[in-house]
């Protein structure tokens, strides 16, 4: 019976391209209650699975993991087909300096907002989700997002399209899954058409990123002031 | 004969406009005070009769307010007493001669006609008239006159047709008062006491007063802020692409969408991804007729903005000019928030009295025979003023040198107001290179219009682009990256400030200049020509940074023609600048400290009182109400500071001592 039901979330999970590894599997079925009906085990499966890290939790063929020498910087470019699973790490807004973006963070723990060139008094609204109430217009970036896949392998990624959900203010350890994507120099180049947001998060890793996210936008911009490169 | 005793707020509109009623009215002096006369004449009201005149005037407002004796003294109670502690109206001391001549006038006068100016002071101040006079002769009938300026067909209408004071206003100018006395008093003495002893003096003076006001402290604010944003600044590299495409032998140059961005790697892997699709495609070419506006009709803060941007003349000194052209009868009332003109206004015949002028005389005759075309109607209508516009003509030799440009403006605005928008053609082109957008923008200039009388606005023909077709596949002539670095913003320069005070309600267009004076006065701040010309983002600067405006400027940047003091080129070189003073940059970040949602340095509260203040004047609020309302909310924030006055000392110590190595 464990043995079939296992099965049967494992084929749910590959059709979504998702590879638990066994021992998180067997993990996860010896914290589920017996009489826990399948419909509502799949969704609770797939849940926990994109709020792991998926380093230790997915064990994929190697179809869904980028191509091993894919950090060579003198490939100018190729496909990979995937579809590639990873998990966010980190994400920038390259197309506003990154003072511009500390000032605004200042701006908004002071709960100010200007508007044109009046100072606006941003009133958080209780019972409401707090980003909700304060998160403005999202910048249009482009982005530049740290990937990982299954296997830890870091990457470089490039939204410099628009693709709905990526921002600054969004969760990290988000999951991606990628398809057909056109790799440059090692740099994963994000198109709508190619990236599909499963979702989920790193919560610990969500929190120190946020926190930290300020003084690392301070530090990036010190050291890169002055002319570069 | 009916007398009847007209009342007006400044000497010069007293005389002024008893010239316009009486012909050469005879003046008698009053005792003791030179410069009131009172005008006597008889004159034919349509409303009164035929009535035999006399025209006097105030100076200003003649009722103080003050606490009473005992609370006079700054150690006579506690600050915080100051929020309740009754306050006594009297007459001021230097104001006893010009009441006391209202007084004896008013007796045998059976009409009492009041001229003070149409605004919230100007209506307050006729309360004051009208509550002297009627205590001397309680059966006075009281009427108002409404004018906008001292035109003489205007001055004779107003007569015939008076109106009643405006109660609700007065009002609204009683409550701002009793909260500016107590507010001002109460914080200025605790501040005073609490710090005065940290503050270094020098020799024998003694410890200065730490004035607080509630309009001051915000406009402080904003120039801290700035202060603070240029200090903090981190300059930072960004690379953008740019492309190139030569045809039919003209070089265009494409300019990237995304402006520029601030990751070199990113920016090399899309410069690769347009060099490996070669060719880009034309997916836009338009061209289509473009205007730039004609200015709105001129208000008072515009005013202010265009004196100290073009005429390099202060708000303040602006509006003194303004106001003395005013009482000469050039122009009309400079106070007014007004922005489109009556529509039963003759606009024409003001235009006609310009055509005499050398200089644009010969436009206002184009304007005459046809050009002429109804202003713009902006979205401000304060009911009262129209917008500020030239009355009379008056010939350049007759004014001071400072006059005149101030009259200048005022005739060029209202010119090109009654002109029409300049007319051009926009080409825009966009291609497509790599899937990245590149455009290039071109514009012929076709009928100037307006802006051949209204120099200070720029509008000019750029390169002529070539024509291209939608569709069209080209092999740009390059694309290359370059790379640029971010500049700090400039300290707070005066246009700006107003602009700032203005969008969020700090004073009226009628004393911004004054607090910005008074911010200066207190030595809170500073005020600096701007060295150096206009902060442009370099293409490959050299080390351009944070010295800007120190020392790096004075030598003369670029061999763009040596010194660079006052650099005419750009339109902001050589406009004041402000800068905070470490007192004043101290007490803005102590009282942010103390609580940075009601801190006396930000706009909220006081814009909330200003909201009120036309509350009242609309009938929505009372004078009470307000008052109480306002002390409530600023006796809070009064407390909070007493209780951590800790944090407006270390303020004071970090940046006026300079105990924390910050500079």
């Amino acid at each position: 019976m464990a043995a079939n039901i296992a099965l049967e979330l494992t084929q749910h999970l590959h059709a979504r391209h998702l590879y638990p590894s066994t021992a998180w599997m067997q993990n996860f079925l010896s914290t589920t209650r017996p009489n826990t009906p399948l419909p509502a085990l799949k969704q609770t499966v797939g849940f926990r699975l994109l709020a792991s890290d998926i380093t230790t939790s997915l064990n994929p063929p190697a179809t869904s993991l980028f191509p091993e020498d894919i950090l060579r910087g003198t490939v100018q470019c190729r496909i990979v087909s995937g579809p590639v699973v990873c998990q966010i790490l980190d994400i920038e807004d390259i197309g506003n300096s990154r003072w511009s973006q500390v000032e605004a963070i200042e701006a908004k723990e002071r709960g100010e907002m200007t508007k044109g060139r009046e100072i606006v008094r941003v009133v958080e609204q209780e019972n409401d989700d707090p980003s909700a109430a304060t998160a403005p217009i999202h910048s249009r970036g482009p982005f530049k997002l740290l990937l990982q896949d299954a296997k830890g392998v870091k990457i470089y990624a490039l939204d410099v399209r628009g693709i709905e959900g990526l921002n600054t203010n969004m969760t990290m350890g988000v999951k991606l899954s990628l398809r057909n994507v056109d790799v440059r120099r090692a740099v994963v180049m994000l198109e709508p058409g190619n990236v599909q947001i499963l979702g989920g998060k790193l919560e610990a890793f969500d929190k120190a990123w946020k926190e930290g996210r300020k003084e690392r936008l301070m530090n990036a911009a010190n050291s890169g002031g002055g002319i570069a490169g | 004969m009916t007398r009847v005793l007209c009342v007006a707020e400044k000497p010069s509109i007293a005389k002024a406009v008893a010239n316009h009623l009486g012909g050469q009215a005879r003046a008698e002096n009053v005792n003791g005070i030179g410069w009131v006369k009172n005008y006597k004449f008889d004159f034919r009201f349509q409303q009164w009769g035929q009535c035999s005149v006399t025209f006097t005037c105030v100076a200003g407002h003649i009722v103080t307010h003050d606490f009473h004796e005992r609370f006079r003294k700054w150690h006579s109670c506690q600050p915080a007493a100051l929020f309740e502690a009754p306050i006594q109206s009297s007459i001021a001391e230097d104001k006893k001669l010009v009441a006391k001549n209202i007084e004896s006038q008013a007796r045998y006068a059976s009409i009492l006609f009041i001229w003070t100016d149409c605004d919230r002071e100007g209506e307050h101040i006729g309360t004051e008239v009208r509550d002297i006079a009627l205590k001397v002769n309680p059966n006075m009938q009281v009427y108002r006159a409404r004018f906008s300026n001292i035109e003489r067909a205007h001055v004779i209408q107003a007569s015939q047709h008076p109106i009643r004071l405006d109660e609700a206003q007065a009002n609204a100018v009683a409550a701002r008062m009793e909260l500016d006395l107590r507010l001002g008093a109460a914080f200025t003495r605790m501040q005073t006491m609490a710090l005065q002893n940290m503050i270094p003096t020098q020799g024998d003076e003694r410890g200065k007063v730490i004035s607080y006001g509630s309009c001051q402290f915000p406009t402080l604010g904003f120039v801290v802020d700035r202060y603070l944003r240029v200090r903090n600044f981190v300059p930072e590299a960004f690379w953008y692409i740019r492309v190139a495409h030569t045809k039919d032998k003209i070089d265009v140059k494409f300019n990237w969408r995304r402006g520029h961005l601030f990751d070199r790697m990113a920016v090399i892997i899309i410069l690769e991804k347009c060099f490996l699709a070669k060719t880009a495609k034309v997916i836009k070419m338009a061209k289509k007729p473009t205007k730039k506006w004609k200015p709105l009709p001129l208000t008072t803060v515009e005013l202010q903005k265009n004196g100290s941007r073009f005429l390099r003349i202060t708000s303040q000194e602006v509006m003194k000019i303004a106001e003395d052209l005013y009482t000469k009868g050039w122009i009309s009332y400079p106070r007014t928030e007004t922005d489109q003109f009556d529509k039963g206004m003759d606009l024409r015949a003001l235009v006609a009295r310009q055509t005499q002028d050398n200089a644009w005389g010969q436009f206002a005759q184009s304007l005459m025979d046809g050009g002429f075309r109804q202003p713009r109607d902006g979205r401000n209508n304060d009911k009262a003023h129209p917008p500020i516009h030239p009355v009379n003509y008056v010939a350049s030799t007759q004014l001071n040198q400072n006059e005149k440009r101030v009259y200048e403006f005022v005739v060029r605005r209202f010119l090109a107001c009654c002109s029409e928008d300049a007319v051009g053609e926009a080409t825009d082109i966009e291609i497509d290179y790599a899937a990245e957008i590149f455009h290039a923008h071109g514009l012929t200039v076709i009928a100037r219009n307006y802006l051949d009388v209204y120099p200070y606005d720029k509008w000019v023909s750029s390169q002529e682009l070539p024509q291209y077709t939608v569709g069209e596949v080209f092999e740009p002539t390059e694309a290359n990256m370059h790379d640029g670095q971010t500049s700090a913003p400039n300290y707070l320069t005066e246009p700006e400030l107003i602009a700032l005070m203005d969008a969020n309600g700090i004073g009226t267009d009628a004393t911004m200049a004054e607090h910005i004076a008074k911010v200066q006065e207190r030595e809170y701040v500073i005020a600096r020509p701007r060295a150096g010309g206009a902060v442009v983002i370099a293409d490959n600067g050299a080390d351009r940074g944070r010295g800007r405006g120190r020392g790096g400027a004075r030598g003369g940047r670029g061999g763009r023609g040596g010194a660079a003091q006052n650099g005419g080129g750009g339109n902001t070189g050589g406009v004041q600048e402000f800068i905070p003073t470490t007192l004043g940059v101290a007490l803005i970040e102590g009282y942010d400290n103390v609580g940075i949602d009601t801190s006396l340095g930000k706009p909220f509260l006081r814009k909330e009182m200003e909201v009120q203040m036309k509350a009242i004047c609309e009938g929505r609020s009372t004078r009470h109400d307000v008052v109480q309302q306002n002390l409530e909310q600023y006796r809070a924030v009064f407390n909070r500071t007493a209780q951590q006055i800790n944090v407006l000392k270390s303020a004071i110590r970090k940046y006026v001592l300079g105990e924390a190595n910050q500079g």
